[in-house]
């Protein structure tokens, strides 16, 4: 019940998620072709693993990020032409991935908050303009400008929450 | 009057979660929150959020979003279908092994070897291109590859076999179209001493198939297919 086991599974599972693992990967590889042949390898991981996905445990979309992250080493390990350190057992590429991971929610969940809000966010948090000056490049009251970050921020933690995002 | 304040309060939380507040009106908030837990709560939660907001790339929230090709859900859902077939086939053959007799299960074994006979005896029923045998050549010293493309409904199968390359490597194997485009047929890995063969798929059509490729580590090999080609022969002396 509820594993990845038939064809129709992985079809509604690809219509749900492929769109955020490409954006993902093309984040994480740099290289869209790249990207493709790995949003294409997980998906056939996951059917190929289908009847051990458990939705008790957890999302299909943090699975599906799960199988991802292992991809995104296969591939890189391919890339890297000199013999990998991890004979030790350290993994050098957990800590980075997890990393990006993060950020490509955070700069995903920007995308999917109205567009008065990021505007406002961009501003003054990433450009650090004060808000004096973009209240009146926008035509609108300074305090509007603090209530839209205000609700910005809330929206962006609601974006961030759908993601599997949690405190 | 106090609901006022309160919610005068509450709308500069995200600019006090942010530090963007002037002293005075950072001091204004700082009180309202000894009082009121609801604000505490709110900007709790605010705070998470904004210790986040350094880790994204303004440059990539204002770029384009990356949506996958058109055709790529296609393209899986071919393989997996592919997969699909060659499980149902291999499960068919075990349970021959485990002894089901009679006459119906040998009919079915007798149908199975049939379907995995014709292709490489020239292209079965209703597929139109002959299996083909592909040589890689301009291979470095020691190296060899060689793969059997075999036509399906669902597109064409393939093993290969390779040889002389580092234990370990990562195998990425495509098949190109005439017009250069990539289909991938999947990865694996190479053992040395392991079974070498190994079995993937791809959705290109072999009829429309003009070149099969390994990313085999930091290399990459080619090789034309749809023209004659010698049978297994051993490894390529060409230099590097």
């Amino acid at each position: 019940m509820g594993a990845l086991t038939r064809e129709r599974d992985v079809r509604e599972a690809y219509a749900a998620h492929s769109g955020e693992l490409y954006g993902f990967a093309v984040r994480s590889l740099g290289d869209a072709g790249l990207a493709e042949e790995a949003v294409q390898e997980t998906f056939l991981r996951a059917w190929r693993a289908g009847d051990r996905f458990d939705p008790e445990i957890g999302s299909l979309r943090t699975w599906l990020f799960a199988i991802l992250r292992n991809v995104v080493i296969d591939l890189g390990r391919a890339r890297a032409a000199r013999p990998r350190v991890a004979e030790s057992g350290i993994e050098p590429s957990v800590e980075p991935f997890e990393q990006a991971l993060l950020a490509w929610q955070v700069e995903e969940a920007m995308r999917r908050i109205g567009e008065d809000h990021r505007r406002v966010l961009l501003e003054t948090h990433f450009r650090a303009r004060p808000y004096s000056e973009v209240a009146a490049e926008l035509g609108v009251p300074e305090g509007t400008i603090k209530s839209r970050v205000y609700y910005g921020l809330r929206a962006l933690r609601v974006a961030l929450e759908e993601m599997g995002y949690e405190d | 009057m106090r609901t006022e304040d309160h919610r005068d309060r509450k709308l500069a939380l995200g600019a006090y979660a942010l530090g963007d507040l002037p002293p005075d009106e950072r001091a204004a908030v700082a009180a309202h929150l000894e009082g009121c837990e609801e604000c505490r709560a709110e900007l709790r939660s605010l705070e998470g959020v904004a210790a986040l907001l350094p880790l994204a790339d303004p440059a990539r929230i204002e770029g384009p979003a990356a949506r996958p090709p058109a055709d790529l859900g296609a393209r899986i859902e071919a393989q997996i279908a592919a997969e699909s077939a060659r499980e149902g086939r291999q499960r068919r053959r075990r349970r021959f092994r485990l002894g089901v007799g009679g006459a119906v299960a040998a009919a079915a074994v007798a149908a199975v070897l049939a379907i995995a006979i014709l292709p490489l005896g020239g292209g079965g029923a209703g597929e139109s291109s002959p299996a083909q045998q592909v040589n890689f050549a301009s291979l470095p010293n020691g190296v060899s590859i060689n793969a059997t493309l075999e036509p399906h409904a669902f597109g064409t199968e393939i093993e290969m076999y390779v040889s002389g390359i580092r234990s370990g490597t990562l195998c990425r194997v495509f098949l190109r179209d005439a017009k250069g485009r990539t289909y991938s047929a999947g990865s694996f890995r190479y053992r040395w001493g392991a079974d070498s063969h190994a079995k993937l798929s791809s959705a290109l059509d072999l009829s429309q198939a003009a070149e099969i490729g390994v990313h085999a580590g930091s290399r990459t090999f080619t090789a034309p297919v749809g023209q004659a080609t010698a049978l297994v022969g051993g490894a390529d002396t060409a230099a590097t």
